[in-house]
């Protein structure tokens, strides 16, 4: 097959050149090729000046290649990152450059790069770019365009090179960056590139700066109506308040009852130890509130839909995220995983992590629903994100929905199997969330 | 210190240095008629203060129209390529081509060329196109490249281009070097620039010298006159080409001729054939381009269709012609031996030869003609004597002794030191070269003068054009012999040649052959056209188009890019009221040296220089400023009566305070004193 020949040329050539101490310019990009000319056409000194022409020329480039050896510049840079970022959005960061030489910097420029991730041999074969149907036929054979989607998206982070004001000697300036993470995950930053020009401007230096770094991109989230909340009323939470709070009781007293081993001598209440002569401790009222799960199926085999089913899971999360209940969010990694949030127990930044690395699963969707029954009882109300509807995953519903609380199925589907939704649950198109999204009218 | 910035990316501009590359390109192509126009209205662009808003749609089409240009110059220039060098040509006419895409560029509202603009294949692209040119550039870029195609002015086109290239260069100098390291690394540049283009002529000239001398051998090994290389004994199998040399067109009822000759030989030297007599004659000429050879009255006429690319050739022509006419050369001379020689020979698709069917322009027999060298002779005479060869009966017996012989371009790899005597006693193969060598020296050793004729075979009709068609596999050798006082032809090589050679030819053949008749057929006619003939259509379709872009740009939406003059109400809200008469207070108070600090209130300033009694002013000054709704017109009126008045006040006071201040100083010194 041409594609399994031709994937390591492309893997060779599109890799980042780590070494090369200089780079063109665009104006000495274009003078490259009219260098060429001149030399095709000044072949014959007897015909034509374009020999002299090409002489001066590849002399001002040589010249100006050569002249970056003596103007590096005397710096050191270090990048101060965000924890996170969202996907899609563009986000902001600093890098500070610091002139550690005797003379102003000036003129400089900074060049960010992210750890350039190849697509997989497996993946150059299988996943095809977005609307590679319409590019011509010589453009699909030999399938470059692919590789450079495919390489852009696992790298995953553009980010526009920056001037750098001047430094003043023994100071030190912060550059903003810019730069935009197409994907969710965890996104590597390899090396800080300083680039400095030759006196006539056609080249710049490359003074590079190994600092790898690692951001966490959240995935890209949706606007969801404030007010949708689940129906279900404060449920009993075993493990008390303790399990809700920080730490302490509630205040509420309930009842006395005798003395168990064990129990705190805090909790004794003497006045009525004293009167039956026995310890006797009180009883505080445990809490109840409004916990709620979040399932996301992450079996679907289509990444377009996985990854919108784990968008739509962000945009929930921070919809229900208050101080008032807990979420669970449940997935399948190896095994069904159940992450709380709320009312003490973990921010929630710690699910939005989980749902920035998430990955595919391939353990059957069972497991998810063995461990969403298993926990079900404990909860107030449930939403439900499926990436897919197989056959399988209808069963999922079903079984979930006849447990008796209060579920919400939202099912992430491509416009042909929209009509087999039922009507009691949502579809969200994968081309048209948000409007799905903000239709929604919740009882 | 710690400061942000976002990045900046500003357009840069060639004034006077693209007006200067212009008028140079205009001298040294000859087209300064063009170079001058085109300079001033390009530059013009920094004096007129209007550009048109135009669409990406309008650039396309101007594009497009370019492109049509310059496959249409494309196409001139080939048609004319012997008129014009065609890369030479182009090349000097790309600035006019690009011209009007640039130029509309340069007085749109537009900054770069977006690429697809430039390329079609970006125009269906679906993701939108960020790659752009800095036109500006392209043109200094065509306009110094095409400058340099002409050798006019090859003393001074090096310090001019660097000077420009400089220039050029200038505006984009990086802010981190001081202007004496840019003017030492263009000196640099300069330097080396220099150096390495000498050396690039030197040796160029060398080599030159050198290679001349090996390509002339290499070239003359056909068309020498005086002697002739032939591939006899060369091992392995003859290359021979398709490729249609000339057509030969025999008007109607008239007969073609079996054989074009291009020269004869009678001395043989090893694998080449050379001629004794040295001696060549001018031809007369009755007017410029009708050349006679023999007078005669027998005529046939024959348009060939060969166009001579060097001023030096050979001219096959039949054996017996009479006038070769419509050649236009310098000189013609003739030799002994048939051939005959044009010099300053100009480019012209045909000429026509009037001939007869005798063998006239070989002159006369000599001794030399019936030279064997001796090595060969005894190897000869057994030959005749064995195959009973007879002089009595020459052409008949020969064309008997050869029918053996087989026809072949391949030769094996065996230690002969004579092809001839190998061809003769062992192999029995070979190709027309042997065939005519053997022919000669065996007509020779039977006592009859003999000699070795080069030329071509006339055999393939071809029905599409209706000419005989002559191919470089057509060439051909064969012997003339001088019996019953004529020369006569003693073609031995077998009749299958013809057929063995077309049967190697390759299978896209036809095709190649229908472009080249295709594109005969078009030279032909275009050579009967003149340019007049279109003069006024081209005027005419010029100035459509003409009309065309003009209507375009002047109804296109423009935008006037002068700055608002001063006073008018403009709608930035950073502007709005800052013709509030309370600024030249400001500014009064500020010469005065009253130095208001970055961020001060106009209020506390008042309150801090002791100037308290402005400040009631202040608010209608800032309702004049920040107000949406604005200020009444007689409260601007106030204002400005206010301001006035007070400013003439202060002029006063100030003007005291002045003449004051020394006596101030003074009482000042004395107080330390005391």
């Amino acid at each position: 097959m041409f594609r399994d020949k031709v994937y390591p040329a492309y893997v060779r050539a599109m890799r980042p050149k780590l070494r090369r101490k200089r780079q063109g310019t665009d104006r000495s990009q274009a003078l490259v090729p009219l260098i060429v000319f001149c030399a095709v056409l000044g072949l014959n000194t007897d015909k034509s000046l374009a020999y002299q022409l090409f002489a001066l020329l590849l002399c001002t480039i040589l010249i100006s290649r050569f002249s970056l050896r003596f103007s590096k510049p005397n710096v050191s840079v270090h990048r101060k990152l965000p924890n996170y970022a969202t996907a899609r959005q563009p986000f902001e960061y600093q890098i500070v450059v610091d002139n550690t030489g005797n003379r102003t910097e000036a003129d400089l420029r900074l060049v960010d790069i992210p750890l350039v991730q190849p697509p997989t041999r497996q993946q150059f074969r299988t996943e095809s770019e977005p609307e590679e149907a319409s590019r011509n036929a010589y453009d699909q054979f030999i399938g470059f365009h692919r590789f450079m989607y495919l390489q852009r998206r696992n790298t995953g982070i553009t980010i526009t090179a920056a001037h750098v004001p001047d430094v003043a000697r023994k100071s030190h300036v912060a550059v903003r960056m810019q730069a935009t993470a197409s994907r969710r995950g965890l996104i590597q930053l390899s090396s800080t590139h300083v680039l400095h020009p030759d006196p006539l401007n056609l080249y710049e230096g490359i003074t590079r700066f190994e600092n790898p770094e690692t951001i966490v991109i959240l995935p890209k989230r949706y606007r969801i109506n404030a007010d949708v909340f689940l129906s279900g009323g404060r449920h009993f939470q075993p493990g008390g308040i303790s399990a809700s709070w920080s730490i302490g009781e509630s205040d509420e007293f309930v009842s006395l009852r005798d003395y168990r081993d064990g129990d705190s001598m805090r909790k004794i209440h003497w006045p009525s130890s004293a009167k039956q002569n026995k310890p006797v401790v009180r009883e505080f009222q445990d809490e109840y509130f409004v916990r709620q799960a979040l399932v996301l199926d992450n079996t679907c085999v289509i990444s377009e839909q996985l990854e919108e089913a784990i968008s739509v899971a962000a945009s929930f999360l921070l919809a229900l995220n208050n101080s008032d209940s807990m979420l669970d969010l449940i997935y399948l990694s190896d095994q069904a995983e159940i992450l709380t949030s709320g009312r003490g127990t973990s921010a929630i930044n710690e699910q939005l992590e989980a749902l920035a690395t998430l990955k595919r699963s391939d353990e059957s969707v069972n497991k998810l629903l063995s461990a969403s029954l298993k926990h079900i009882k404990k909860l107030s109300g449930c939403i439900l994100i499926l990436s897919g509807w197989s056959a399988a995953q209808q069963a999922f519903a079903e079984t979930l929905d006849r447990s008796g609380v209060p579920l919400r199925v939202f099912v992430i589907t491509d416009n042909q199997s929209l009509k087999d939704i039922p009507a009691h649950y949502v579809p969200l198109p994968v081309n048209a969330i948000q409007e799905a999204l903000s239709a929604l009218s919740f009882p | 210190m710690s400061t942000e910035v976002a990045p900046t990316d500003k357009p840069m501009k060639l004034r006077y240095v693209q007006f200067a590359t212009m008028l140079f390109w205009g001298l040294q192509t000859d087209l300064l008629l063009w170079a001058i126009p085109m300079a001033i209205v390009w530059e013009a662009r920094f004096f007129i203060n209007r550009r048109w808003s135009l669409q990406q749609r309008d650039f396309y089409q101007i594009a497009d129209l370019t492109t049509v240009f310059l496959v249409g110059l494309c196409i001139f220039l080939y048609a004319n390529r012997t008129e014009y060098h065609f890369i030479t040509a182009l090349v000097q006419w790309l600035p006019i081509l690009f011209y009007p895409l640039i130029l509309i560029l340069g007085y749109s509202t537009t900054d770069r060329m977006s690429l697809d603009v430039l390329f079609y294949s970006l125009r269906r692209q679906k993701q939108p196109v960020t790659q752009t040119w800095d036109m500006d550039y392209f043109l200094f870029g065509l306009c110094i490249v095409a400058a340099g195609t002409n050798m006019d002015g090859a003393a001074f086109y090096f310090p001019i281009a660097a000077g420009l290239v400089a220039l050029a260069l200038l505006p984009l100098r990086s802010s981190r070097y001081k202007i004496n390291v840019w003017v030492l690394a263009v000196g640099l540049m300069f330097l080396a620039g220099f150096m390495t283009q000498t050396a690039i002529r030197g040796t160029h000239l060398e080599l030159k010298k050198r290679v001349q001398i090996w390509i002339a051998n290499w070239v003359q090994q056909r068309s020498n006159p005086l002697k002739t290389q032939t591939s006899m004994g060369a091992v392995g199998k003859l290359k021979i080409s398709d490729e249609i040399l000339f057509r030969i067109n025999v008007p109607d009822g008239g007969i073609a001729p079996r054989f074009l000759q291009e020269a004869s030989y009678d001395l043989p030297s090893g694998n080449s054939w050379a001629v004794m007599n040295l001696k060549f004659n001018t031809v007369d000429h009755e007017d410029d381009f009708r050349w006679r050879l023999i007078d005669d009255n027998q005529r046939h006429p024959l348009d060939i269709y060969l166009e001579f690319r060097r001023p030096q050739a050979l001219i096959p022509i039949p054996a017996g012609t009479r006038v070769i006419n419509d050649l236009p050369a310098i000189d013609i001379q003739r030799n002994n031996y048939g051939a005959v020689k044009g010099s300053g020979m100009v480019p012209s698709p045909r000429y026509q030869v009037e001939f007869g069917f005798d063998n006239q322009i070989n002159g006369p027999p000599d001794k030399s003609d019936t030279y064997v060298p001796k090595a060969k002779q005894a190897l000869l005479s057994n030959l005749i004597a064995t195959n009973n060869l007879n002089a009595e009966a020459p052409l008949k017996s020969l064309h008997q002794f050869f029918s053996d012989f087989r026809y072949s371009l391949y030769q094996d790899l065996t230690e002969q030191n004579d092809p001839i005597e190998h061809f003769l006693l062992s192999s029995q193969k070979g190709h027309c070269e042997y065939f005519a060598s053997a022919t000669v020296l065996l007509l020779r050793q039977m006592g009859i003068p003999a000699r070795y004729v080069i030329g071509y075979a006339v055999q393939e009709y071809d029905p599409l054009v209706g000419m005989y068609i002559v191919r470089q596999r057509h060439a051909h050798s064969w012997a003339i012999a001088f019996i019953d006082n004529r020369w006569q032809v003693v073609d031995t090589t077998p009749a299958i040649w013809a057929d063995t050679e077309s049967s190697q030819s390759s299978l896209i053949q036809p095709a190649l052959d229908l472009l080249a008749n295709l594109n005969f057929m078009y030279s032909v006619w275009w050579n009967d056209q003149t340019l007049t003939d279109y003069e006024n259509y081209l005027i005419l379709i010029g100035l459509i188009l003409g009309l065309i872009l003009a209507y375009r740009i002047f109804t296109s939406e423009q935008i006037d890019i002068k700055p608002p003059p001063a006073g008018q109400t403009v709608n930035d809200p950073a502007l709005s009221g800052n013709e509030s008469p309370l600024y030249q207070l400001i500014d009064r108070l500020t010469q005065a040296g009253f130095n208001r600090t970055k961020g001060e209130l106009l209020n506390d300033w008042l309150k801090r220089i002791g100037y308290e009694r402005y400040i009631p002013m202040l608010a209608t000054h800032q309702r004049w400023r920040f107000d949406p709704l604005g200020v009444s017109n007689e409260a601007k009126a106030l204002l400005v009566s206010q301001v006035d008045e007070s400013i003439e006040r202060l002029n006063v006071e100030l003007d005291e305070k002045t003449e004051a201040a020394p006596k101030l100083k003074l009482d000042n010194d004395q107080h330390k004193l005391s």
